[in-house]
């Protein structure tokens, strides 16, 4: 039993106007994020024997204006997602019957746990930066534009470099690292933010150092 | 029909939200004891600017006063405390990759110490024994 099953038991049973997300119980889709005992987490991956013989709380996602109960509105994160172009840019497409953009096992290695992102937005909920300011990209956005920067067939870098670098970009973070223990998929947006600082600031120097383009 | 619109209640964080998990605490110490290494920072650059102008026992009486040595044994610890939290952050930031291991946070964190001690070695070496 986990804490969606006992949602699950109360809307059938005790209350049917509580109202919460779910859909695949099996922690893939991201819809069940609650606040459950206090920390960020989903309904579905939390059992309940590790809370025995205890009452506990389950609140909506703290950071996110709340709906109704357990239901709150995403559509701040939506919109970051969106801005930061979650898709592979190339300087020129290249017709599909020129073949695919190749990429090797160690190109993959570089992005691939970014890649694993479910948009629960357990992360934002764990982050008191986004908390204190909503502006602030944030972690999971800011982990799904380190994966498209990382891309080895991705060529937007100097699309995306100004929306993660703006005012409420990366540069917000203060290393706080909640982000990357509450992910339940192993995702590290810490580390990517810190990743995208570091790129951000060598760029510059380069930048700089030479104006004429040094790549 | 018309959607019927309810108002939504964006909760603020209080004052006392790192209060809420082990995490959040030591994220808070670690950024306050910045305050202590840029505290020593002053009294040192003061002391140092005492013993440029000549006033050597001025320097020394500070140095040996009471109130400096318990401060300085704080900002001490505190600045240990700072830099182990950050060469730990470093190793897991900016892992080395050699062959195919990557290195670990607490090895970051080892090698640094390490680079500390040899480089705070040889500046005294440099400055007081040579």
């Amino acid at each position: 039993m986990v804490v969606l099953d006992a949602l699950n038991y109360i809307k059938a049973n005790l209350d049917g106007s509580l109202t919460y997300r779910w859909s695949c119980r099996m922690g893939v889709c991201g819809s069940c994020g609650a606040n459950v005992d206090g920390t960020p987490k989903l309904t579905c991956a939390s059992f309940l024997h590790e809370f025995k013989g205890r009452t506990i709380n389950v609140e909506p996602l703290p950071n996110f204006p709340v709906i109704k109960d357990l239901v709150v509105n995403m559509e701040d994160f939506m919109r970051k997602l969106v801005k930061i172009k979650p898709w592979i840019i190339r300087e020129k497409e290249t017709p599909p019957e020129q073949g695919e953009y190749q990429q090797s096992a160690e190109e993959l290695e570089r992005y691939q746990q970014f890649s694993s992102c479910i948009n629960c937005m357990l992360c934002y909920s764990a982050c008191p930066i986004y908390g204190l300011n909503e502006k602030f990209l944030g972690p999971a956005a800011t982990a799904l534009a380190y994966r498209y920067i990382e891309d080895s067939r991705d060529q937007g870098k100097n699309v995306r470099f100004p929306i993660v670098h703006e005012m409420e970009g990366v540069w917000e973070c203060t290393l706080v690292g909640e982000c990357s223990v509450v992910c339940p998929k192993g995702v590290d947006p810490m580390l990517a933010i810190q990743k995208t600082k570091i790129l951000g600031a060598t760029n510059a120097l380069r930048s700089i150092l030479m104006p004429r383009g040094g790549r | 029909m018309t959607e019927k619109t309810f108002p939504e209640l964006r909760r603020k964080l209080t004052s006392g939200w790192w209060t809420s998990n082990r995490h959040y605490v030591q994220y808070m110490v670690r950024e306050w004891t910045s305050l202590f290494v840029a505290l020593f920072s002053l009294v040192y650059i003061y002391g140092l600017s005492l013993l440029a102008t000549g006033s050597r026992s001025a320097f020394l009486n500070l140095l040996k006063s009471p109130a400096m040595i318990a401060f300085s044994f704080i900002a001490l610890i505190f600045t240990l405390y700072h830099a182990v939290t950050w060469f730990y952050l470093l190793g897991q930031v900016v892992p080395v990759k050699i062959g195919k291991t990557t290195s670990k946070p607490w090895q970051a964190l080892v090698a640094n110490l390490v680079l500390l001690i040899i480089v705070s070695y040889l500046v005294i070496w440099l400055l007081v024994l040579r």
